[in-house]
């Protein structure tokens, strides 16, 4: 029952990394990405029919953690209430930003729409990076091992965002962004890699995080190492959309698989 | 008073509240008018009707949206400041939270996603069901809401593990008086906010004469009835829940002996929660009253009186815009001076009534069972989130200025589209006649 509950709230958390990833990640990348009004709105467009969808994994997950973890719930509240607080502004500014864009139709209104998106939408990935962070850390602190650690973690959101939109954004006369989009790709893989690189070689040097098991983070990273380095090679642009869902994922895991979580067993 | 986190986590919660039931009692209140409506079109193939369900349904489109975020947010916020409460309840307080939660995010977003994107491609009937299933999800929600809401005043069905609630009982959850009752006078509110919300959208238009699908003389129709027949059935339902107020829930001494809740009970609330609690009261019904009396008269006016669209628009299409000079039954007078104008003038403010009675009416209730969150289990101050006051003068600000400029966002774009008319709204016919011209086509949203 333990197992079964644990794998459930898993399952939601790594489903969501997966899925928000591609609308969170184009959404910091407008910028890069679109730089006219139709490219914009193309974008916009792109990411309306999925933010939703993909939010419904968050839901179900905090679902799962309120209704089966209360404990867990009460130990995270505690340590990350900051990160936490400015997630769900990030949240709440992002889709403010995509549910209010298209009911006003004025140049300015768009604009301020599409700045709460991108400004909403690196929020919510530097949050996640912090709390995935601190997760597989002991904790928020402001040690080079949260802050690289976060680096990475956007930047595999970036990864995720750039290989939707090559995808997502090919279309008949605007085919710009999805290029720009295919692009960004092997940059942002090599920038992921040479984070991670980091990141891992400060964590094993500060003593290492407190890990359960150890080993299997140990081939959880050489999975999303594995992962970004072939991104970051020649057919990077092509392979990226599997890449990143699957280098996406491996933060996601490595705190289900090896990270000790306080929890008392379910009643009943 | 405002460097205390206890007063500023539980201001805060207050106003978020408040924000997020203005726009689900507008929710509450239009989706049986729009299901309604939408019932007698498919069934008469009236074509009028459905401009009808057009415009009503993008004003409850805008304003799920903001429903949506603001639950969302609230819950989160919920989950950030008030750790006691999950703690302790976790699985009887915020287990039907997490339920209502994904049946309000996933089935009623993904139903009305298929109403919006499937107009004019389902079948008249699927498109109906699609409706059908977005009310009986909003219904389900508050609901699921009220379930735990009602814990927190009769908390029944758990017993104490280790400082934890347990579930035991969970049909007496769902079943608590507290819950049934509250429901039951929440939902009949939420009709009468849905009732003067198109009172006031339909009286803009026939202070204009603009009514040429007869979409505004309906609706102040159903104003007039609704208004009628619902502020009895609210009062029943919420005297109903006296009978609860006063009673030990039946978990009283699970976690407290007599003796100590005494004790708690015995410092009783601060003179400014009292105050409160008074005003919330007589905010309520001063409202409620005005309202009683209003429904009647709109009827009145409707069917009998002055206010009888067929005296001044002879045959539906609007004449006053030519002032009193209009043919037939315009009366020689000037034009501000005509009874019927003053009473449509008064009906466009009058959605603040309903609010004003629902907000007062919550405060009251709530205030009431101070200082207990849970009743005879938990007080509000041992539930709170310790947090230094800095961070919650923090949390506080940015939660009550993105609330606030979400909140205004969400009206202005309201009674934006509401004086539009169906030719402006967010599901407006002309809307898909663009969508066909433009060559490289990408769905709205």
């Amino acid at each position: 029952m333990e197992l079964l509950s644990t794998a459930l709230l898993a399952l939601f958390v790594v489903g969501y990394l997966v899925l928000a990833g591609s609308d969170v990640g184009l959404g910091m990348l407008v910028p890069h990405v679109a730089r006219t009004p139709a490219e914009r709105r193309r974008v916009v467009a792109a990411v309306a029919p999925y933010f939703l969808a993909s939010e419904v994994w968050l839901v179900a997950a905090l679902g799962v953690l309120a209704g089966l973890f209360p404990d867990l719930e009460h130990e995270l509240v505690g340590a990350l209430w900051p990160v936490l607080v400015a997630l769900a502004l990030g949240w709440l500014v992002r889709d403010a930003g995509l549910w209010f864009r298209s009911r006003v139709d004025d140049r300015r209104w768009r604009s301020l729409c599409d700045t709460a998106l991108v400004a909403g939408s690196w929020t919510l990935a530097v949050c996640w990076g912090l709390v995935l962070t601190a997760l597989v850390g002991d904790g928020l602190a402001p040690d080079p091992f949260t802050v690289l650690g976060t680096v990475t973690v956007v930047a595999l959101f970036a990864l995720r965002g750039a290989a939707f939109g090559a995808e997502r954004l090919v279309g008949a006369s605007e085919a710009e962004s999805a290029d720009a989009a295919a692009r960004a790709t092997r940059p942002l893989a090599r920038t992921a890699l040479a984070a991670l690189a980091v990141t891992v070689l400060v964590g094993v040097g500060l003593g290492g995080p407190a890990l359960v098991r150890p080993e299997v983070a140990a081939v959880l990273v050489g999975i999303l190492a594995a992962a970004l380095a072939a991104t970051s090679g020649l057919t990077g642009p092509m392979l990226s959309r599997h890449t990143s869902a699957l280098a996406i994922a491996v933060p996601g895991l490595v705190v289900a698989l090896s990270v000790g979580t306080p929890c008392r067993p379910l009643p009943g | 008073m405002f460097d205390d986190p206890l007063v500023l986590a539980r201001l805060q919660f207050a106003l978020t509240a408040a924000t997020h039931y203005v726009f689900v009692a507008l929710t509450l209140g239009l989706a049986p008018y729009i299901l309604g409506t939408q019932l007698v079109a498919t069934l008469r193939g009236d074509r009028s009707r459905m401009v009808a369900v057009r415009f009503w349904g993008g004003l409850y489109l805008v304003n799920y949206g903001m429903g949506v975020l603001s639950g969302l947010v609230m819950e989160l916020q919920l989950a950030l400041n008030w750790s006691g409460l999950h703690e302790t309840f976790g699985y009887t307080f915020a287990a039907p939270l997490a339920v209502e939660t994904m049946t309000a995010f996933f089935v009623e977003s993904t139903f009305l996603g298929l109403w919006i994107f499937g107009w004019d491609r389902m079948g008249r009937w699927a498109h109906l069901f699609c409706f059908s299933v977005v009310t009986a999800t909003a219904y389900s929600s508050a609901w699921w809401v009220l379930v735990s809401n009602g814990f927190l005043r009769h908390p029944v069905g758990f017993a104490m593990v280790d400082g934890v609630a347990h579930l035991t009982d969970p049909v007496a959850l769902v079943t608590n008086p507290a819950a049934v009752f509250a429901f039951l006078h929440v939902v009949s509110g939420a009709m009468l906010v849905g009732a003067l919300v198109v009172a006031a959208a339909s009286a803009h238009h026939l202070l204009r004469g603009d009514d040429p699908h007869g979409i505004f003389r309906r609706g102040m129709g159903f104003a007039a009835v609704t208004m009628t027949v619902m502020p009895m059935v609210v009062v029943s339902f919420g005297g109903a829940q006296f009978r609860i107020f006063g009673q030990d829930p039946p978990t009283s001494g699970l976690t407290y002996t007599a003796e100590r809740i005494e004790a708690i009970e015995a410092a009783g609330p601060s003179a400014f929660v009292s105050a409160v609690n008074t005003a919330g009261e007589l905010v309520m019904m001063t409202a409620w009253t005005v309202m009683f009396l209003l429904g009647p008269v709109m009827l009145l006016a409707r069917y009998g009186g002055p206010l009888n669209p067929r005296r001044w628009f002879g045959n539906g299409r609007g004449s006053t815009a030519t002032g009193a000079d209009g043919p037939g039954s315009a009366p020689r007078v000037p034009s501000w001076f005509r009874p019927r104008r003053w009473g449509l003038a008064l009906l466009l403010f009058s959605p603040f009534l309903p609010y004003l009675a629902s907000v007062g009416g919550w405060v009251y209730r709530e205030t009431n069972r101070q200082p207990w969150v849970v009743v005879h289990h938990l007080t509000t101050a041992d539930a709170v989130t310790p947090l230094s006051p800095g961070a919650a003068v923090t949390s506080f600000t940015l939660f009550t200025v993105a609330f606030g400029v979400l909140a205004c966002v969400t009206c202005w774009l309201l009674v934006r589209f509401a004086r539009r008319g169906p030719e402006g709204g967010p599901l407006a016919e002309h809307w898909e006649e663009e969508r066909s011209k433009d060559p490289d086509p990408v769905p709205t949203f």
